[in-house]
């Protein structure tokens, strides 16, 4: 039972990192984009790859997969960033798609079959416990640094960015290094993430980075509450721990299955409608005025310069 | 009156202090010598696969049901302890340490071959016998020492498949198209290699994206290379919708594939379509199983048809007499129900005489050997037409 309840907190440390970087480029940037499971793949893959195929050292694959996730996003952020909402949905979706698709089809990645033989972090008895360690340890410096960084000067300039971007822009501001700044902190994160995943569960295949992750990790950030720093943290947990407590019900599958299936969508439309700050997010709505179609804070009071 | 300690306990309650303290273990002893020999299932039970896996769970049921109305094993009743892995590999992570970790499985059965790579570390992690009962893909036999397959690999029938084309039917053009994951992979791989070997020749080699539904440009290329057979190696529902798409566009080409088509619902979709398709199957038929028969009309009775995937079925309800045999091993040597001692089991036993797929042998590699049987539709339903 210990080993399960392990198991779920490392799932649930991954998905706080992941759901963290997400809510670096949606939350703070107001930057809509479903890609965020290609850099976690990225990251998984890159680790994974570099310690099998090189003998790269656990610690330094790890960082070279978070490392090529960052710098895999200027793929996304460089070309489409001159525009935004629907278009980098679009440009985001389109660049998902192909890099699953590369994975899906080269050797080195284990192809469709997926890769096996990962090299494992942590061996031993303790191996559980020693990893949920590192995870949580290395959450807490990742939630740490968010917070140093939406906190400070720069964090206001996050603000002032999205809030209303001409303006910004008007007081000699780029917008842009800043958009593109957050993405590849974001998908940096994934990356790390993945890597984290692949030495634990020593096994990926392209089937687990769907674009569908993307519904996932939208829920934990707008149910925990969007551009704050705890909000995604605890969505992160309560939305990996809430599909396992249902399992626990006993329920019959053909009731068991729907009711996880609809859980997630059902909390994203309920609470972008009900409650766009999320359970946490006191007054914060952050970038998810983008995903309820209204405008940025001046245009919403009618002033235009 | 009791004469009370200086504590204000009682000589007798100090004298009764010890057998308190020894009815746990007593009461424990005599339920663990009751309680059921459990063991797991992970199989699909909702998503696109579900047709496959809700039968193969009828299967298991009614086996696990047979066995503890014969007595079970030393009078303990055997328990199937079903989880849902939707073929997701993720979720197969999460369901299957579940078995594991929660409800503390010694031993667990599973299939499909992307959910079987994904969760055999864990099951040599964590010294669970791990029985793959309907994944075929090759590489299943390299996964770890606690991984074991009940099920021939693809590279059994699909070696056994062109060999039978060329000889048989007189093939000499073949066209292979699969589906771009595991399976389809592997198997379209080791029939092309077999086919050459055979000397065919292969015209035509593609693959295409999972859930595609428009297959008009690959029917195409088909006809541009112009075979004298079609295999192809896909998913469940893939391989209805190129047949169709097909038939429509007048090719008639004689077509192949593997277990996955040998499903009476494509049969019905396809009508007339459907017609001369041959299928591999790894499970003996009625001719060389005296117990199919009847299993066939207990499908009848209870559902009114055949199930999906008979020979995938005839598999998964045999896994608990597997699983039965090594328990009743295990026990019969006083050892602790462990997945160490169930493998030691199992690799004692090696052989296993089973009701529908009759004497599976263990080989040294994981795997097992079975004869390829060929099945082709005619007038409406698959029959027998060979066996290799």
């Amino acid at each position: 039972m210990t080993e399960f309840f392990l198991t779920m907190a490392i799932l649930a440390g991954l998905n706080v990192l992941l759901a963290s970087g997400f809510n670096m480029i949606l939350g703070y940037g107001g930057l809509v984009s479903v890609a965020q499971p290609v850099f976690y793949a990225i990251g998984a893959y890159t680790s994974a790859l570099l310690s099998m195929k090189l003998g790269v050292p656990l610690p330094l694959a790890m960082l070279a997969g978070a490392a090529l996730a960052a710098i895999a996003s200027f793929g996304v952020s460089l070309p489409s960033l001159r525009v935004s909402g629907d278009y980098l949905v679009i440009a985001s979706m389109g660049f998902q798609l192909g890099i699953v698709h590369v994975i899906n089809n080269i050797e080195l990645t284990g192809a469709a079959s997926g890769l096996s033989g990962i090299l494992s972090a942590v061996e031993g008895p303790g191996r559980s416990w020693i990893y949920a360690a590192i995870v949580w340890t290395i959450c807490a410096v990742v939630i740490l640094g968010i917070r140093w960084l939406v906190t400070g000067p720069y964090g206001r300039a996050i603000t002032a960015m999205r809030n209303d971007e001409e303006a910004f822009a008007s007081l000699g501001r780029d917008a842009m290094r800043i958009k593109v700044t957050l993405f590849a902190v974001g998908s940096g994160i994934a990356g790390l993430a993945g890597a984290l995943y692949g030495h634990y569960f020593l096994f990926l295949t392209p089937d687990q980075f769907g674009i569908f992750s993307s519904a996932t990790l939208l829920t934990m950030v707008v149910v925990g509450g969007a551009a704050t720093v705890r909000g995604p943290v605890l969505g992160a947990i309560l939305l990996t721990v809430l599909p396992e407590a249902i399992r626990f019900l006993q329920l019959p599958v053909s009731i068991m299955a729907p009711l996880q299936g609809v859980l997630f969508s059902a909390l994203v439309i309920l609470f972008i409608f009900l409650k766009p700050e999320g359970l946490f997010g006191g007054t914060a709505v952050g970038g998810l005025e983008a995903w309820q179609g209204r405008g940025t804070a001046r245009s919403k009071a009618g002033g235009r310069v | 009156m009791t004469r009370k300690s200086d504590f204000g306990i009682s000589r007798r309650g100090i004298l009764a202090a010890p057998l308190v303290l020894a009815m746990p273990n007593v009461v424990g002893r005599a339920f663990a010598q009751t309680e059921p020999l459990r063991f797991g299932v992970a199989d699909p039970l909702t998503g696109p696969s579900a047709i496959f896996g809700l039968d193969q769970m009828q299967a298991v049921r009614w086996a696990v049901e047979d066995i503890n109305a014969a007595g079970g094993i030393h009078g303990r009743k055997l328990e199937a302890i079903i989880v849902d892995h939707q073929a997701k590999p993720d979720v197969g992570i999460a369901v299957v340490t579940r078995l594991i970790q929660v409800d503390k499985v010694p031993a667990f059965i599973t299939a499909f071959s992307n959910v079987v790579k994904a969760v055999a570390p864990i099951a040599n992690r964590e010294k669970t016998l791990m029985l793959s009962v309907g994944a075929n893909s090759p590489d299943i036999k390299n996964l770890g020492e606690y991984v074991y397959t009940t099920f021939p690999l693809a590279d059994v029938d699909m070696k056994a498949l062109p060999a039978y084309l060329y000889k048989t039917q007189n093939k000499r053009r073949a066209a292979v198209l699969y589906v771009n994951h595991e399976t389809g992979i592997e198997g379209a791989k080791v029939f092309t290699e077999y086919f050459k070997k055979a000397g065919g020749e292969v015209v035509l080699n593609e693959s295409y994206e999972e859930q595609r539904s428009d297959f008009t440009g690959l029917v195409l290329k088909v006809r541009a290379a112009n075979p004298d057979v079609v295999h192809i190696h896909s998913v469940v529902s893939d391989f209805t919708a190129i047949v169709a798409q097909m038939r429509q566009l007048g090719l008639t080409v004689q077509v192949t594939s593997f277990q996955t088509a040998f499903n009476p619902k494509m049969i019905q979709e396809l009508g007339k379509g459907a017609e001369g398709i041959i299928v591999t199957a790894m499970a003996p038929s009625a001719e060389d199983n005296k117990n199919v028969p009847g299993y066939l009309e207990r499908w009848k009775k209870a559902h009114n048809r055949e199930p999906v995937g008979l020979p995938y079925t005839q598999y998964f309800h045999d896994a608990p007499y597997v699983m039965a045999a090594l328990f009743k091993r295990v026990l019969d040597q006083k050892l602790p129900v462990t997945g160490e001692n169930m493998r030691k089991a199992l690799l004692e036993i090696k052989s296993f005489d089973l009701p529908l797929t009759n004497t599976i042998t263990f080989n040294a590699d994981h795997t097992v050997d079975a004869p390829t049987y060929f099945w082709q539709v005619k007038d409406g339903r698959f029959q027998v037409i060979g066996k290799l």
